[in-house]
Formats: structure tokens, sequence, C-alpha cells
């Protein structure tokens, strides 16, 4: 079997965006989840040899990352007092399950579109890992930041006509690999 | 047929049009073009359907981004750590 080696040097750049939308629909606050992600990627550095190699890398950090979120979650609920509060973690499966019940309702939108809407966004990102790395940022900068044709091209050192090309394939990709489940 | 050039375009430049046009980026003679050439091309009037679709499906997303300094503040703490384990190791 074909084991996964891990590579902390590109884990910011892979990995950033993916862990950034899993945290903030959760924790609702920007600095608390830059906080989480800085310390998940430390605790993945320092226990990156049990790491196995059986799932992804992506996998395996976000399975850190849970723990931090439900870490955070316990410490916010004693500082308030809220002692009441009592969580009973059952495995990972459940813990996730858990903290989907205590993400705040957001207006004009019911509970299912949320769930719907955070996957989407993650499955997307997912997809994108189909993309070179240069690809996939050009892509984001251009779809998700709105970032105008000209300062890209400067950015990267691309013609307009090469940043439409790949525009064009990150488009074809993502359609194809969002066909199955979300088209 | 250098004037047909003018009006009738091949599909790799119809959906280049149809990109920049997810973007509104594509001036009024490519919109044009690109209708004129849906109308005798099944495969790229789907190409469009499904570009638009996308455009909406990214959209509901709503997919944020870290900022670059973002980024750079997590490489450092990372490489800061590196250095100690480094520096534990010796």
């Amino acid at each position: 079997m074909e084991t996964t080696v891990i590579n902390p040097e590109n884990w910011i750049d892979k990995y950033s965006d993916y862990l950034f939308n899993y945290t903030i629909v959760r924790v609702n606050d920007r600095e608390v989840t830059n906080d989480l992600i800085s310390e998940t990627f430390l605790a993945a550095l320092r226990s990156r040899k049990n790491f196995k190699g059986e799932s992804t890398e992506r996998t395996w950090l976000i399975s850190i990352l849970k723990r931090k979120i439900i870490d955070y979650y316990r410490k916010i609920n004693s500082t308030k007092g809220q002692s009441e509060v009592k969580l009973t973690p059952r495995g990972d499966e459940e813990e996730g399950d858990w903290l989907e019940e205590r993400v705040a309702d957001a207006s004009g939108s019911t509970a299912e579109d949320i769930i719907e809407n955070r996957e989407l966004g993650l499955a997307i990102l997912d997809c994108l890992d189909q993309l070179n790395e240069k690809q996939a940022a050009i892509f984001k900068m251009k779809t998700i930041d709105g970032i105008d044709t000209d300062t890209i091209c400067n950015e990267f050192n691309i013609s307009p006509s090469n940043l439409w090309v790949i525009i064009h394939r990150a488009r074809t990709t993502l359609a194809k690999c969002l066909e199955k489940n979300w088209f | 047929m250098k004037k047909n050039r003018l009006i009738l375009i091949d599909c790799s430049e119809a959906s280049r049009f149809c990109d920049k046009a997810e973007y509104r980026e594509a001036s009024f003679s490519e919109r044009l073009k690109m209708r004129l050439h849906y109308l005798i091309c099944e495969s790229c009037k789907k190409y469009q359907t499904d570009n638009t679709r996308l455009s909406r499906l990214i959209e509901k997303a709503g997919i944020q981004t870290c900022t670059k300094d973002e980024k750079e503040g997590f490489r450092k703490k990372l490489q800061e750590e590196s250095l100690r384990q480094f520096k534990e190791q010796q």
C-alpha cells in the first residue's frame, strides 16, 4: 500500500484555506480561527511521527483541528461558568455532530442551507486540489477574492491569455469534479 | 472567408469568451460572437449552462480565503517551531 509522506513545507499554501473554512463556520471569529489553525500546524509538526500515512495529510490535519476546536469550546464554556454544559465526546465521528449543533443561526437561511453551503465550500476547495498550486491560487484570487485580471497577471508574471487558459482549465476541472454530487 | 472570421468563431474562442463573461469581462462584440456561436453549437451552449451553474455554486458556497499576512503568520510560527525542534535534537 502506498503511504502518504508528510511535508510541512507545503502545509500552509496547500491547506490553510481549507482549514480556515472548516473552522470559521464553527467558531465564527476570524482571530480565533487563525489561532486554532496555527495551533493545529504546530501540533501536527510536533506529532508528525504519529502520522502513519494511512489517511491523507489533510484528513490528519483536520482530525487535529477538530480536537483544537473542541478544546476551545471547553475553554469558553468553563470561563463563562456554564459548567452545566456537559461535553461528552464519543469518538471522532460524533464530535463533529456535536459541533454542528452549536453554529449560530444566520438570518434568512435555514440550518440545512448553512450546512449544505459549508459542505459545498469544502467540496469546492477539495476539488481544487486536482489543480497544481499555482493554478489553484490563480483561480481562487480571480473567482473568490475577485481580484482583477491585470493585478493577477502582474503578480504571477503571466499574460491575460495565459490567465484565461488557467481559469478555463480550473472551471472545467471543478465542474467535472462537482458534477456527481452538486450539479 | 476572411469576412466570416469576424463573426464566426471556433469552440475554443467561444469557451474563452464564455469564461470571461462569467467574470463580466467579455466585451459587447465578444458576447455577440459567443451568442451567434451558440446558435450553431450545442456543446458550447451546454458549456455555458454548466459554467453559469458553477458560478452560482461558488457564490453560494461563500468560501473565504486566508489573507497573505495570515498565511505568513502561520509560516513564521511553523518555522520557529521547526527551528526549536532542530535545536532540541542537537
